[in-house]
C-alpha cells in the first residue's frame, strides 16, 4: 500500500482493508478476527496477534451464507459469514466469537463449525452487570487467556497485559480526543471521515493505529474548516460500517457529530482501569462500561427510572455535542435495538425534546437511496 | 368442478390425554386472575427452563407465561388485533410474534385502566406485580419485558442463563464456576423478591417444589424415551398439547398426575405396538416452533403420506434427570435448580464434541435425535418472527445430511403470523419430499447406517 499520511491513509486502509490485512500477514504477522466490541483486544495484542474486527460488506450480494443461515436474521452477521465462506477472511490465524447478541452468538458457532482455527474461543457475555455477572465474565476471560496461552505457546503475563491495556487506553483516549473536536460547530471532521479512521485502526496493529491517530489529530486541528453549519446529528443503534451510508446522511443536510454504535463510541468510550487485577479491570470495562441495549440495566422502581438507566448516557451525548436530532439506525431483524424504538423515541421526543428518526434498513448499499428523502425531510424539519 | 377440501386448522391429536391437556393453560390463567382478586402477587414470566419460576411459586406468586398465552392466541387466531396495536406503537413487525401479541395486549390493558378487556382470549392476563425475564436462548426474552415498561410500570428481573460452546464447556473448572454464577444470581433474585414482596423465602417449601418438578420432568423424560418405539406411539401434535404440563407447571401435582397418565397411555401403545397414526411410513423430526395456527397440517401429512412426526422442538423438551453423582451432597434447592437448568442447555455437549460442531443448543440435540428416533427426514420451520429458533436450522439441515444422509425440507412460516405461512406451497414441498426421503433411505442403507 502507498505511503499516504493521516486521513488519506485512513481512507485508503478503510477502502482496502482486506488487502491491508493480507499484507500484514505476508509480513509474518498473526491475525486474529473478532466479533463486536466485547472481545478484549488487550488479550490478543498481548500475544502479538493483530486484532481485526470482522465486518460485513454492504456492497456484496449475500449468496454463500444462504446455505448456512436463514434469511430472517440480522443482515450484518449474514454478510460477515457470507464473506468468510467466500474466503475473504481466510487469512485469519485465530477467531474470537462473542455472545453480544443472539445473532452474533449463533453465527460465531456456525462459523467455527465450518472454519477451523488453531486458536479460537467463544466468549459468553452475561446480560446483566450484577457483581456475579462481572465475576463470571472475568472467569470467561481467564479461560480465554488460558486457551490463547495453550494454543500459541506464549504466556500472557500481567506485565504484558498491562502493557496492552496501556496501549489500548492510549488508542481510546486518542479517539475520544478526535470525537471532542467534533463538538465545534461546524465540526472540523465529518462523520464519514471518522468512520474511515475507526475502521482503519480496527485493522492496524495498535501501535501503528495510535501513530496514525496522532497524525490525524494534528491534521484535523490544523486544517481549515470547510464544512457548513448544518443540523447536528447523533447516530445511535446498530453499527454503520460503510461510508456510503454516512455520506448519504451528510449529503442530506446533516453534520454527523456523535455516535453511539459498536464501531464508534461504544468501542472507544471508556478506558480499562490500571489495577493489580488486569482481568478484573477488563471484565469491568467490557461488560459494565460499554452501554449497549444487549446488556440489561436494572429497571428501577418505575418507568422513568428505567428510561434514565437506559438512555441517560445518550442524553449526555446530545447535550455535550449539541445534537439537534437523533438517528436510530436499525438493521432489519435486530432484536436488541428493535425493542428500543418506541421508548427511545419517547425519551428523546417527550422528555429531552430532541426529534428522532428511526429507520429499519437492509444493510445493503443497493437499498440506501430511497432513504435519502427521509433524511432530507428530517433535516428540513429541524432547520 | 372439483371441490377443494378445506384445510384443517387445529390438530385432532391422537392421545386421549393430549385432548384433555388444554385444561392446564386455562388453569394458569384462571389462577392468576383469582390471585389478583384475593390480593396475592402475580408475575408474568418468560420460559426460563425451570430456573426462577419455582422460586416465585415458593414465595406465593402466581405465574403466567405470555409465550404460552400467545401460542393460545395464535391457535385461536385472536392475535391479529394485538399485533396491530404493537405496530401502531412503533414496534417493528419483525420482532417476536409472541412479544408483539402481548405488547399490544398490554397497551389495551393500560388503556382499560388495567381491567382485563372482556374479549381477551382465554380470559386474559391480569396486570402483574413484576416481570421475570431470562437471558437464555433469545434476546426477546429480556428486551420484550423491558419494552413492556411503557405499559406496565413494574420492575423487571432478568435471570442470567449462561450458554457456552462445547469447547469452553470442557475447559477445566468452567462448569463448576458457571454453576456458582447461576447460584449467586438466584440468590440475588431471591433478595429482589424478598424485598419486593416483603417476606422471606421458605427454603423447605422451595425444596418440596423442586422435588415435584424433578419428578414431573423425570416422567416427561420417560415419555420421550418411549417415543423411540416403532411405530411411533405419540406424535408431535400430541406433544405440543401435553407439554404445557411439564414446561410451565412441572411443580404442580395435578400436572404431574396428568403426565403420569400420558406415560401410561403411551406405554400401553408401545407394549401393544399401536402406532399414533395408521400405516406409519416415514418418521420425521420437526424443528423448532410449530405453526400454532395451522396444526392440522400435521394430521394431513399423516393421512396423505403416512408421515409420523416422531420427535420435535429441542427447546420444549426436558433433559434427562440429574445423575445421583451430580446431586450428591447437594441439598440447597437453588443449586439443584441451577444444575438442572444448566444440564438442559449442556447435556448434548458430548454430541457436539463428537462431531466438532457448535452450538450445543438447538443443533447438537438433532444429531442425537435423528439416530435415536430413526428419522427419515427433518422439517425445518424458519420463523419470520422468532430468530432464535431459526438461526441454526440451515446448519442442522447441513449436518444431518453430511453426517447421516438424512434430508430436510424447509417450509417457511411463523408461530403467529398467518400472512407468511403459504399452505399450498407447504403441501407441494412435502409431496416432493417423499421421494427424497425414499432415495436417502437407500443411501443410508448402502452406507451401513441402520435406519
Ligand atoms: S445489528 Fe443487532 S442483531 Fe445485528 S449484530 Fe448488531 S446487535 Fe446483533
Ligand atoms: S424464542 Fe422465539 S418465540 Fe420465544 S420469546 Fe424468543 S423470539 Fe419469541
Amino acid at each position: 500500500m502507498s505511503e499516504k499520511k493521516g486521513l488519506a491513509r485512513a481512507a485508503e486502509i478503510y477502502a482496502k482493508s482486506e488487502q491491508y490485512a493480507r499484507e500484514l500477514k505476508n509480513q509474518g504477522k498473526k491475525i486474529a478476527g473478532y466479533y463486536c466490541c466485547y472481545v478484549p483486544l488487550e488479550m490478543l495484542a498481548a500475544v502479538d496477534y493483530v486484532p481485526v474486527r470482522i465486518l460485513g460488506d454492504m456492497n456484496e450480494n449475500i449468496t454463500s451464507a444462504d446455505t448456512y443461515l436463514p434469511t430472517v436474521m440480522c443482515f450484518f452477521y449474514r454478510s460477515c459469514l457470507d464473506l468468510a465462506m467466500k474466503g475473504k477472511y481466510d487469512y485469519l490465524d485465530a477467531f474470537f466469537g462473542a455472545h453480544s447478541c443472539d445473532g452474533a452468538e449463533r453465527v460465531s458457532y456456525v462459523w467455527r463449525s465450518y472454519l477451523k482455527y488453531a486458536c479460537n474461543f467463544n466468549i459468553d457475555i452475561p446480560h446483566t452487570v450484577h457483581p456475579p455477572a462481572i465475576e463470571y465474565f472475568k472467569n470467561q476471560l481467564e479461560a480465554m487467556k488460558e486457551t490463547i496461552e495453550e494454543k500459541t505457546g506464549q504466556k500472557i503475563s500481567d506485565e504484558r497485559l498491562a502493557a496492552a491495556i496501556t496501549l489500548y487506553n492510549k488508542q481510546r483516549g486518542l479517539v475520544r480526543e478526535l470525537y471532542a473536536l467534533r463538538k465545534a460547530d461546524p465540526p472540523p471532521i465529518s462523520g464519514t471521515e471518522v468512520l474511515q479512521v475507526l475502521v482503519a485502526i480496527m485493522y492496524m496493529p495498535p501501535e501503528e493505529g495510535n501513530a496514525l491517530l496522532a497524525e490525524i489529530l494534528e491534521e484535523v486541528k490544523n486544517r481549515p474548516v470547510t464544512a457548513q453549519k448544518k443540523p447536528r446529528l447523533l447516530i445511535t443503534g446498530c453499527l454503520i460500517d460503510n461510508i456510503s451510508f454516512t455520506k448519504l446522511i451528510e449529503d442530506s443536510g446533516f453534520n454527523v457529530v456523535m455516535d453511539d454504535t459498536a464501531i464508534g463510541s461504544r468501542s472507544f468510550g471508556h478506558d480499562v482501569a490500571v489495577t493489580g487485577d488486569p482481568l478484573g479491570s477488563l471484565a469491568e470495562r467490557y461488560l459494565d462500561k460499554i452501554v449497549c441495549p444487549r446488556t440489561f440495566r436494572e429497571t428501577g422502581k418505575n418507568r422513568a427510572e428505567d428510561l434514565e438507566n437506559r438512555f441517560g448516557y445518550l442524553r449526555k451525548f446530545v447535550e455535550d455535542w449539541k445534537a439537534d436530532g437523533v438517528y436510530l439506525n436499525i438493521i432489519r431483524n435486530c432484536d436488541p435495538h428493535g425493542y428500543e424504538i418506541p421508548e427511545l423515541k419517547y425519551y428523546f421526543e417527550e422528555m429531552v425534546n430532541v426529534p428522532v428518526l428511526a429507520i429499519e434498513q437492509d444493510y445493503s448499499t443497493a437499498s440506501l437511496e430511497p432513504l435519502r428523502t427521509r433524511f432530507q425531510a428530517f433535516a428540513e424539519n429541524i432547520e | 368442478m372439483e371441490e377443494k377440501k378445506a384445510k384443517k386448522r387445529t390438530s385432532a391429536k391422537t392421545l386421549q390425554t393430549a385432548r384433555e391437556a388444554g385444561y392446564f393453560g386455562k388453569k394458569m390463567l384462571a389462577n392468576t386472575r383469582t390471585a389478583v382478586e384475593e390480593g396475592r402477587p402475580v408475575a408474568w414470566s418468560m420460559v426460563d427452563w425451570w430456573l426462577g419460576v419455582p422460586i416465585c411459586k415458593a414465595m406465593g406468586v402466581e405465574m403466567v407465561f405470555p409465550e404460552n398465552w400467545s401460542a393460545f392466541c395464535a391457535a385461536s387466531r385472536t392475535a391479529e388485533p394485538n399485533l396491530e396495536y404493537s405496530e401502531m406503537d412503533g414496534f417493528p413487525n419483525t420482532l417476536c410474534g409472541y412479544a408483539r401479541n402481548t405488547l399490544g395486549y398490554a397497551r389495551k390493558l393500560k388503556d382499560n385502566n388495567y381491567v382485563i378487556p372482556p374479549d381477551s382470549p382465554g380470559g386474559g392476563l391480569p396486570k402483574p406485580n413484576f416481570l421475570l425475564g431470562c437471558g437464555a436462548v433469545c434476546d426477546a426474552r429480556y428486551k420484550w419485558f423491558q419494552a413492556m415498561g411503557r405499559y406496565m410500570d413494574v420492575p423487571v428481573w432478568m435471570l442470567e442463563f449462561p450458554q457456552v460452546g462445547y469447547k469452553e464447556y470442557y475447559l477445566p473448572g468452567n462448569k463448576e464456576k458457571t454453576i456458582k454464577f447461576l447460584v449467586d444470581e438466584l440468590k440475588a433474585f431471591v433478595a429482589f423478591l424478598e424485598n419486593l414482596l416483603n417476606k422471606k423465602l421458605d427454603m423447605n417449601k422451595l425444596s418440596e417444589l423442586v422435588q415435584i418438578m424433578f419428578q414431573t420432568n423425570k416422567i416427561a423424560h420417560e415419555v420421550d424415551l418411549l417415543r423411540k418405539a416403532v411405530p411411533s406411539p405419540m406424535v408431535s401434535q400430541d406433544f405440543w398439547a401435553v407439554m404445557t404440563a411439564h414446561f410451565y407447571l412441572a411443580d404442580d401435582l395435578e400436572a404431574q398426575a396428568f403426565y403420569q397418565r400420558v406415560y401410561d397411555e403411551v406405554k400401553h401403545r408401545v407394549d401393544n405396538k399401536i402406532g399414533a397414526i395408521p400405516n406409519e411410513k416415514y418418521r420425521m423430526l420437526f424443528a423448532e416452533l410449530p405453526p400454532w395456527h395451522t396444526l392440522g397440517f400435521f394430521d394431513e401429512m399423516a393421512e396423505k403420506h403416512g408421515i409420523a412426526f416422531v420427535f420435535e422442538s429441542w427447546n420444549y423438551h426436558v433433559p434427562s434427570p440429574l445423575t445421583a453423582e451430580e446431586r450428591h451432597g447437594i441439598s440447597d434447592p437453588l443449586e439443584l435448580l441451577a444444575r438442572f437448568s444448566y444440564h438442559k442447555f449442556h447435556e448434548m455437549a458430548p454430541v457436539a464434541r463428537e462431531h466438532d460442531i457448535d452450538p450445543i443448543i438447538f443443533v447438537a440435540p438433532y444429531l442425537n435425535y435423528v439416530k435415536e428416533y430413526r428419522g427419515d427426514g427433518l422439517m425445518g420451520h424458519p420463523l419470520l418472527s422468532c430468530r432464535p429458533a431459526t438461526y441454526t436450522l440451515m446448519h442442522v439441515r447441513n449436518l444431518l445430511m453430511e453426517k447421516f444422509k438424512v434430508p430436510s425440507v424447509i417450509v417457511e412460516g411463523d408461530i403467529i403470523d398467518l400472512r407468511v405461512f403459504n399452505e399450498e406451497e407447504a403441501y407441494t414441498k412435502m409431496d416432493a419430499f417423499i421421494e427424497t426421503m425414499d432415495y436417502h433411505r437407500e443411501l443410508r442403507k448402502k452406507a451401513g447406517l441402520d435406519w
